[in-house]
């Protein structure tokens, strides 16, 4: 019997249609996450691109393609792909991923999700009233992340359950000890003031050890009122301030002249898995970014 | 592979639905050489949106609607008060004016608005791909209303867009008829942009009615060409933007731009071989 089914399986498995789980997610972050937790049982696509803004993607034919065979699709939730997710899911008509299904899930329950219910205080930038939607870049949610997945995986994929949480244990095993090394790097430059463009890293800032004081663009797609240019730079300069970080997809023109006039460093940091050469896993991202940092930061403090 | 041409089945009906009218209200739009006043009517539509969404309403909501509608509607009346013959100033100006002045002025609203910046981006967007049955019937639903209108009414719309100086000495009186139409055309685009995005609205309204008017001289035929180009471009850049994957609305508006190029090129041959003959 059991070489039967074994028989059965391998037939399956050398027969051109992949038998395992299709896996859509909206960002390639998830994506590492979710081949890390999956292994070889699942197949894995993300819908944006590392280098794109995931706040914003051009619905192309093969998404909908995906989606519509996909059997577990995964988001970040927090409105971060609210304005072309929904959307393309409920064009998709695949009845297996609709939000409350099983085949749906919000990677961000159970994670460490900053900002919530922000004021309207224009300062923050771009308000999103469940928190801020990037809270993926602090690897301790990271983990949580995967265990979501694997916690689902096992749902979706019962007779695989004992791969899925083996597939999170060595990973928990190896986050913890690069948490560990990217910590002692971080220490290097704790409590580091910095300018950022976007309001994507308060996570990343919190589990650093940073303190964002400012955002380059008061508003997504709005650009800086001169005011809000002449209040930054004299901050810059008033609290010696050397580092400005900003996302690679946005322009870089204008941090560009506010380095220059205030002798800052700009640093283009990747928020996402695949915005970089060489970030292929989610650990990659952090070593990529920390790297830089403190390299930027570290000396010369 | 059935259920795969089901996925687009929708997007592709939105396109039927979008060449059918706009082809048609082209044509006008050509003769009266007013080729950026949908771009101008649609922006006029967003600055109403987001002057709603300011004062608390919710952007999808019907108070929302209403306030954009009102804006579209008062643009139309502007647009009808400054058409003249006699002015020096082209009536194309100030469409350009009204774009410039009413997209600047949302930029200003949008940066009061603690939230929905990125929804208000998304009124000149569109996409394509994701919309939805419920947006393709009530399209539908609208277009049909404004069509009939626009054929019971058929002999003075025509008129006053052809030939306004008949017109006048016909008796009409040109501001109402021009509101009119720049009503019932400010309807169909507050309603279309936000599905398709503003780049392919454009394209249905002015890409077929050119080309039509390049091969015939009167109406009907025009319009028969203008829908049958309308509708085998939709066909065309939908299966083009399948197979190279590219962007859906992008991928149709250059196809449109493709075609008539080979249109314009083969009607050059062809006069010059008529003209040797």
């Amino acid at each position: 019997m059991k070489s039967l089914l074994l028989g059965s399986s391998l037939l399956i498995a050398s027969s051109p249609v992949f038998a395992g789980l299709r896996i859509v997610t909206t960002t390639e972050d998830l994506a590492a996450l979710a081949r890390e937790v999956g292994g070889k049982h699942v197949k894995v696509e993300s819908i944006a691109k590392g280098y794109q803004d995931p706040h914003f993607v051009d619905a192309k034919p093969s998404y909908l393609l995906k989606l519509k065979r996909a059997d577990l699709f995964i988001q970040v939730g927090l409105e971060l792909e609210s304005s072309w997710a929904p959307n393309l899911l409920r064009s998709a008509r695949n009845k297996k991923i609709r939000p409350g299904a099983r085949g749906f899930l919000d990677a961000s329950s159970g994670c460490d999700v900053l900002d919530k219910n922000a004021d309207a205080d224009r300062s923050q930038g771009d308000v999103h009233p469940e928190g801020n939607p990037h809270y993926w870049l602090d690897p301790a949610n990271g983990r949580i992340i995967a265990k979501n997945i694997a916690g689902r995986l096992s749902e979706l994929d019962p007779d695989h359950t004992q791969d899925y949480k083996a597939n999170l244990a060595a990973f928990e095993v190896s986050l913890k000890e690069k948490i560990a090394g990217w910590d002692k790097l971080a220490q290097a430059f704790k409590g580091s003031k910095v300018v950022t463009y976007h309001n994507s890293w308060p996570n990343f800032a919190k589990r650093f050890h940073l303190n964002v004081i400012d955002f380059v663009e008061p508003k997504p797609g709005i650009p800086a009122s001169p005011s809000h240019i002449k209040a930054l730079l004299e901050r810059i300069r008033r609290e010696k301030i050397t580092l400005i970080f900003m996302e690679p997809y946005f322009d870089e023109k204008l941090p560009k002249k506010i380095a220059s006039d205030t002798g800052a460093n700009l640093l283009i940091l990747p928020p996402s898995v695949g915005a970089a050469k060489g970030i292929k896993t989610y650990s990659d991202l952090f070593d990529h970014n920390l790297n830089l940092l403190s390299d930027a930061l570290g000396k010369k403090q | 592979m059935m259920d795969i041409l089901l996925l687009f089945a929708w997007p592709f009906a939105a396109l039927l639905v979008i060449t059918a009218i706009h082809a048609y209200l082209g044509l006008h739009v050509v003769q009266r050489e007013v080729i950026f006043v949908d771009l101008s009517l649609a922006q006029i539509a967003a600055l109403g949106a987001s002057i709603a969404v300011l004062a608390g309403l919710d952007l999808h909501g019907i108070g929302a609607y209403l306030c954009s509608l009102g804006f579209t509607l008062i643009g139309a009346a502007f647009f009808a008060f400054t058409r003249s013959d006699k002015s020096e100033v082209p009536q194309e100006a100030i469409i350009g004016i009204v774009y410039a002045v009413s997209a600047a002025a949302a930029i200003m609203i949008m940066d009061r608005l603690p939230e929905g910046a990125e929804h208000l981006k998304h009124i000149m967007v569109g996409n394509l791909l994701a919309v939805t049955p419920a947006d393709v019937i009530k399209m539908t639903a609208l277009y049909a209303v404004v069509g009939l209108l626009h054929w019971y009414w058929r002999a003075s719309l025509l008129l006053i867009s052809s030939d306004p100086e008949k017109a006048r000495r016909e008796g009409y009186n040109l501001r109402l008829w021009d509101f009119i139409f720049y009503g019932t055309f400010g309807l169909i685009v507050t309603v279309s942009v936000p599905i398709v995005g503003v780049l392919l609205v454009f394209s249905y309204l002015i890409v077929p009615g050119v080309a039509a008017v390049l091969f015939f001289d009167s109406l009907r035929p025009r319009l028969f060409f203008a829908w049958g180009l309308g509708a085998l471009v939709s066909v065309i850049g939908m299966a083009v933007s399948f197979w190279l994957d590219s962007p859906t609305g992008a991928t149709i508006v250059c196809t449109f731009g493709a075609v008539l190029g080979l249109l314009a090129a083969s009607r050059s041959l062809l006069s010059r071989r008529a003209i040797k003959i």
